[in-house]
């Protein structure tokens, strides 16, 4: 599958104002979503021959083991591991009420154990998704990247992530409201961090904090607004043309709110160096 | 009687050229809007009539730049024209009056162009002819300047008269809100009694220092002083982003900034 993008950065005071636009041009409501976005690095594997260039003899072997080696270590990504959550998987805010009269109120439906949530991190769907380095050298003037997802196993997905060769390397939250209209799907989005303070880390966490004390990755609070269309055989020109067609209408209609651009190639490099 | 020369002829054939123009775009938009279901999108409806009128400027003014020569000109067949075969087309060469239905059009338009407004004709006493060439006379610059700084302000000021939240105003209430056309298929419901609530509910949030982007009500004064106007909403408290664009992508690509 390919992925055809178009971004823009969405100063604060302008969220609330092009939600209203976004609804009214697409006709629907804002639908909010939260996700929780884990960052996997794919790292070399210890134990691999490295081919000692000029070393060895037996050229024959010699090819073939860089060709194993290439296929092994050759395309090192990051990739994604998203799973949706809600936002009363975060924590309840913090009580106005005491430790002393939650045991008072035993009866009450909160859980026992203060400051958590009903959320379930066994229950927690993850769904791998893969970017690849957007296209160079493309004229048109959208970003287009190949992409691929696909669903993974419940709960705990480091064992099987290390399994394949990623290694653990930061979460975030992105919170934000989706729109579709027609082929595109509207994001408006920001990023969040975890509270500060915490120790860093080392896998993704297994209760999550207060939403409120999630602090926004840009400090005013901007959003990104992203647009994209999924085309399924990228090798099209046809429909590679047709999508992009449908992005630049979009950002016509959005010209006077905002500016829909290409993103910098580079910014969205997955390949781990 | 003298024979055409050839600017002349080039004039005509210009008209006509222009002529056929404006029928083939007219036709085109006829076309587009008895054919395509669901109807065309609005922008290409006004890109079409856009281009219609730029025709039918093209065509006005060509006519009134070669006016002298267009009215002076007479048709009258020459000796080898086929009048047994072409006779209707003859007749509409040779006509001099115009068609009926043409007639009617023209006249609607003239009407429509020079309509003084609602004149009364009994009452034709001076004072009243002086008032109408007076509001048919267009604004000067100045008059216009003056209209466009008063007219916002006023807006506004009589907009804060106003005690705005709710979905009716007073004068409906008193009328029975029953009888108000909305011109909407879900009922309104008339919120007055709740509106107090959410004023307060707003304030708190307010109070409590938190996001101005959770308080969808930012624009409501707090006071209960009514709203903030939308003319002085934008920009109230612009902050502009300080990670660019690309470095919020890297991050959430690689989970690294740079």
């Amino acid at each position: 599958m390919h992925e055809l993008l178009l971004f823009a950065s969405v100063p604060v005071h302008q969220h609330h104002e092009l939600l209203q636009q976004l609804a009214g041009l697409t006709a629907m409501q804002p639908r909010h979503s939260v996700e929780r976005r884990l960052i996997f690095k794919a790292y070399r594997k210890p134990g691999l021959v490295t081919s000692r260039v000029g070393g060895s003899q037996d050229l024959q072997q010699s090819g073939d083991l860089q060709r194993v080696n290439k296929m092994l270590n050759g395309g090192m990504f990051y990739t994604q591991v998203v799973g949706p959550v809600s936002e009363s998987d975060f924590s309840p805010a913090a009580p106005a009420a005491d430790p002393d009269t939650q045991m008072e109120g035993m009866d009450e439906s909160k859980p026992p154990v203060q400051g958590t949530s009903s959320y379930d991190f066994e229950q927690q769907p993850w769904k791998l998704e893969f970017r690849d380095i957007p296209e160079a050298g493309t004229r048109s003037a959208v970003t287009s990247r190949v992409m691929a997802s696909a669903a993974l196993p419940h709960g705990d997905i480091i064992p099987s992530m290390n399994a394949w060769g990623y290694s653990f390397v930061t979460e975030y939250v992105v919170e934000g409201d989706v729109f579709i209209q027609n082929d595109i799907v509207i994001y408006l989005h920001r990023v969040l961090h975890y509270p500060s303070g915490e120790q860093e880390h080392r896998e993704p966490r297994r209760h999550l904090p207060v939403l409120k004390e999630m602090t926004p990755l840009e400090k005013s609070g901007s959003y990104v607004l992203q647009a994209s269309v999924n085309v399924q055989d990228g090798s099209n020109q046809e429909t590679m043309k047709t999508a992009s067609q449908r992005l630049f209408g979009l950002r016509e209609q959005l010209k006077s709110a905002v500016r829909l651009e290409q993103a910098d190639r580079l910014c969205l490099d997955t390949r781990a160096k | 009687m003298a024979s055409l020369t050839s600017d002349q002829i080039k004039v005509l054939e210009q008209s006509r050229q222009r002529l056929v123009q404006l029928t083939r775009s007219l036709g085109s938009l006829i076309a587009s809007l008895n054919q395509s279901d669901p109807l065309p999108p609005w922008s290409s409806l006004q890109s079409q009539a856009s281009i219609i009128s730029n025709n039918l400027v093209s065509v006005s003014e060509h006519l009134s730049d070669h006016r002298d020569l267009l009215s002076s000109l007479v048709a009258y067949p020459g000796p080898d024209y086929p009048g047994r075969t072409q006779a209707s087309t003859l007749e509409q060469l040779l006509r001099t009056k115009l068609d009926p239905r043409v007639e009617d059009w023209v006249a609607r338009g003239r009407a429509a162009g020079t309509e003084p407004p609602a004149l009364d004709a009994s009452n034709l006493n001076p004072s009243a002819v002086a008032a109408a060439a007076q509001a048919q006379k267009p604004l000067s610059e100045a008059e216009l300047a003056e209209l466009w700084e008063w007219a916002p302000i006023e807006a506004n000021q009589e907009a804060r008269r106003r005690n705005w939240g709710g979905n009716f105003t007073l004068e409906e209430r008193e009328a029975g809100i029953q009888n108000v056309v909305t011109g909407l298929k879900r009922q309104l419901e008339d919120d007055e009694g709740s509106e107090d609530e959410e004023e307060e509910e707003e304030e708190e949030a307010e109070e409590s220092g938190e996001d101005e982007m959770e308080v969808v009500g930012v624009h409501r004064k707090s006071g209960g002083d009514g709203f903030e106007f939308e003319i002085a909403q934008h920009h109230a408290h612009v902050v502009e982003p300080v990670v660019p664009l690309g470095e919020i992508l890297r991050y959430m690509t690689t989970g690294r900034m740079q």
